[in-house]
């Protein structure tokens, strides 16, 4: 074996990465293992750049790459670092087991370790034995790599999977809403919100909620899947993180969900945001709201429901649909009622006064109220979904000294 | 950032609307240079701030001073809007409506919040001009123009800090454009406008 040659590999790998790994010290440690120990070169090359990692506390630089020069070998590793492009070994439990989805797979489900959990897939023609919910294996040669953004363990016909004999414990810890990432994931979270069902396979879906954020969730129609309480507290272990369009969202149906008796505080997903007024939206105002039970949909100016059709026997109501912005990011907002009286003080009565009586009718309203708050500075307490905030409370922003000292001290520093 | 939209194109979900900057008078009346970001007809347009940041639209409050009405035809308003640097020139046309009824309406002087989109034009002389096209535009109290002086002076030192520590592409673009520019006579431009509200 040419050491300086492997040190020098090796090294390489490490300053990639921008850390300094000495080859000397490299090639001494090489030259112990292959003759002091005799391993098998390959074998020294593959423990001295595990060793090296260990000590950068970094993941195997290039391990995808190095399968070759290894001889074969695979990296041992944890579900959780294991990134796609990789082959991995590793000892986890089948947690879940789903429906594959194409005859061409023999199996799909959810394999975890204590450091996370993963999606797998076993191709029909690997002929690998059926694994089953509940045991530990161990899975040698297994590739990683990526299915829809997230990743996914694939087992071909070089895998090879052991039964491991002991059921060892395995308690995942939950993850805060608001770390989870595309993958699989945990929470321990509340049912905050049961939203319709807007399709027909759909079992439920709604709004978990912790300490640190909301998240939508979704259970489709399956055997053995039952609706969450509203209001319930669960755990829940080895959900599916989705991505659409940016946010995220949890499908329980591969999930294991435990009730708990406990209640947790949720954040309420409630933001508080800060900024001026930039666009009042039309259809803000009065408007009239359909009075069908459970509909409640906003009228055309036609009195006209899009479900129910004409309805003269309408509700007012009063809102402000418009863009909240602070100078780097602009939000949507929509205030109800209450914090639209409260902002604009125009009462419903009578902002109807001024619908029915003034010329302008509704318009007139519209335009008052858009004086009264547009330009203006204001503070939204809300919950933010699809950058819309829905505004629960908001004040008009006053002007503090305490402000104005701290930006006079800080514009007065160094110049 | 600056390629942002030209890989990913924009869907009805994922939009997002250009933040109005706060800009002083005294930093945009220095602007000199404009681009489009993309290629399309609708691409937005950018006025590059010597602070080191693009900008599409700006929100400003000051004091409406001065509003004329010109054109025969085609009816549009000017005006003039002052804050403690300097003055912004605004106008509004019959492409904005209501912009136009907005400002034909305000009695000056009046304290003003204006939303608006910046443009260059040079006038037949060669001298460069920037101009507010008056997206919105309503009478506000002082203590708005106080919170506005606060803020844009908070803004403005947030892009020096950028300008001096880090470099985005536009502030890349900046330097490039404005070699001379020393980001030291805003973070003065914003000591003196804070300095203007009384304690």
């Amino acid at each position: 074996m040419d050491f300086s040659e492997a040190a020098e590999r090796i090294s390489r790998k490490f300053s990639k990465d921008g850390q300094t790994a000495d080859p000397k010290r490299i090639e001494g440690k090489l030259r112990r293992l292959v003759q002091e120990f005799g391993v098998q070169p390959s074998e020294a090359e593959r423990s001295v750049t595990n060793e090296l990692a260990k000590e950068y506390n970094m993941p195997l630089p290039g391990s995808a790459g190095s399968v070759g020069k290894t001889g074969g070998g695979t990296a041992e590793k944890k579900i959780a670092e294991a990134s796609p492009g990789e082959w991995v070994t590793f000892e986890g439990k089948v947690v879940a087991l789903s429906t594959p989805a194409s005859p061409a797979l023999a199996q799909s489900g959810i394999i975890a370790d204590e450091s996370g959990a993963i999606r797998f897939v076993a191709w029909a023609k690997a002929n690998a034995p059926a694994m089953t919910e509940g045991s530990w294996y161990r899975i040698e040669s297994a590739v990683v790599d990526e299915y829809k953004g997230v990743a996914n363990l694939k087992i071909h016909s070089g895998t090879s999977i052991k039964e491991i004999g002991e059921d060892r414990a395995l308690i995942p810890a939950p993850i805060a809403i608001k770390d989870l990432h595309p993958g699989i994931g945990g929470v321990r979270a509340k049912v905050v919100q049961e939203w319709d069902a807007s399709h027909e396979r759909m079992l439920q879906s709604g709004l978990l909620g912790d300490e640190t954020g909301t998240i939508k969730f979704v259970i489709w129609k399956e055997p053995g899947r039952e609706k969450l309480a509203v209001g319930g507290v669960y755990n829940i272990f080895y959900a599916q993180v989705d991505e659409f369009n940016g946010r995220l969202s949890l499908n329980l149906n591969g999930a294991t969900i435990l009730q708990e008796e406990a209640d947790i505080p949720v954040s309420g997903g409630e933001g508080v945001f800060t900024g001026a007024i930039v666009h009042i939206a039309p259809g803000s105002g009065i408007i009239k709201r359909c009075p069908v039970e459970g509909c409640n949909r906003a009228l055309s100016r036609q009195n006209y429901c899009p479900v129910h059709e004409i309805q003269p026997k309408f509700v007012y109501d009063l809102r402000i649909k418009g863009w909240l912005d602070n100078g780097e990011k602009t939000h949507s907002i929509l205030l109800q009622r209450d914090a639209v009286e409260s902002l604009t003080g125009i009462g419903l009565a009578a902002a109807q006064e001024i619908a029915e009586n003034n010329p302008l009718g509704m318009d007139e309203v519209f335009l008052q109220m858009r004086d009264k708050v547009l330009g203006r500075y204001i503070t939204c307490k809300g919950r933010e979904i699809d950058n819309r905030v829905l505004v629960n409370s908001c004040e008009l922003k006053k002007f503090e000294t305490a402000d104005h000292t701290k930006l006079l001290n800080r514009a007065g520093g160094a110049v | 950032m600056s390629t942002g939209s030209n890989e990913m194109p924009r869907r009805e979900g994922a939009f997002e609307r250009e933040p109005a900057r706060r800009v002083f008078a005294g930093e945009i009346r220095e602007c000199r240079y404009q681009f489009k970001d993309g290629e399309d007809e609708k691409s937005p347009t950018f006025v590059l701030l010597p602070t080191g940041e693009r900008c599409n639209r700006i929100f400003l409050v000051g004091t409406l001073t001065e509003k004329t009405r010109q054109g025969e035809q085609n009816i549009f308003y000017r005006g003039r809007v002052v804050d403690p640097t300097g003055t912004f020139f605004v106008m509004a046309g019959s492409y904005q409506p209501e912009a136009m009824q907005q400002l034909a309406k305000i009695e000056t002087p009046a304290f003003v919040a204006v939303i608006g989109k910046p443009s260059l034009y040079q006038k037949p002389d060669g001298a460069v001009m920037v101009s507010v096209r008056v997206e919105s535009i309503t009478t506000v109290d002082k203590d708005t123009r106080d919170l506005w002086v606060l803020d844009t002076a908070g803004r403005t030192l947030d892009r020096i800090d950028t300008f001096r520590s880090d470099t985005t592409p536009d502030v890349a673009k900046t330097k490039e454009q404005y070699p001379a520019m020393d980001p030291a006579v805003f973070h003065r431009m914003a000591y003196d406008a804070l300095a203007q509200i009384k304690m």
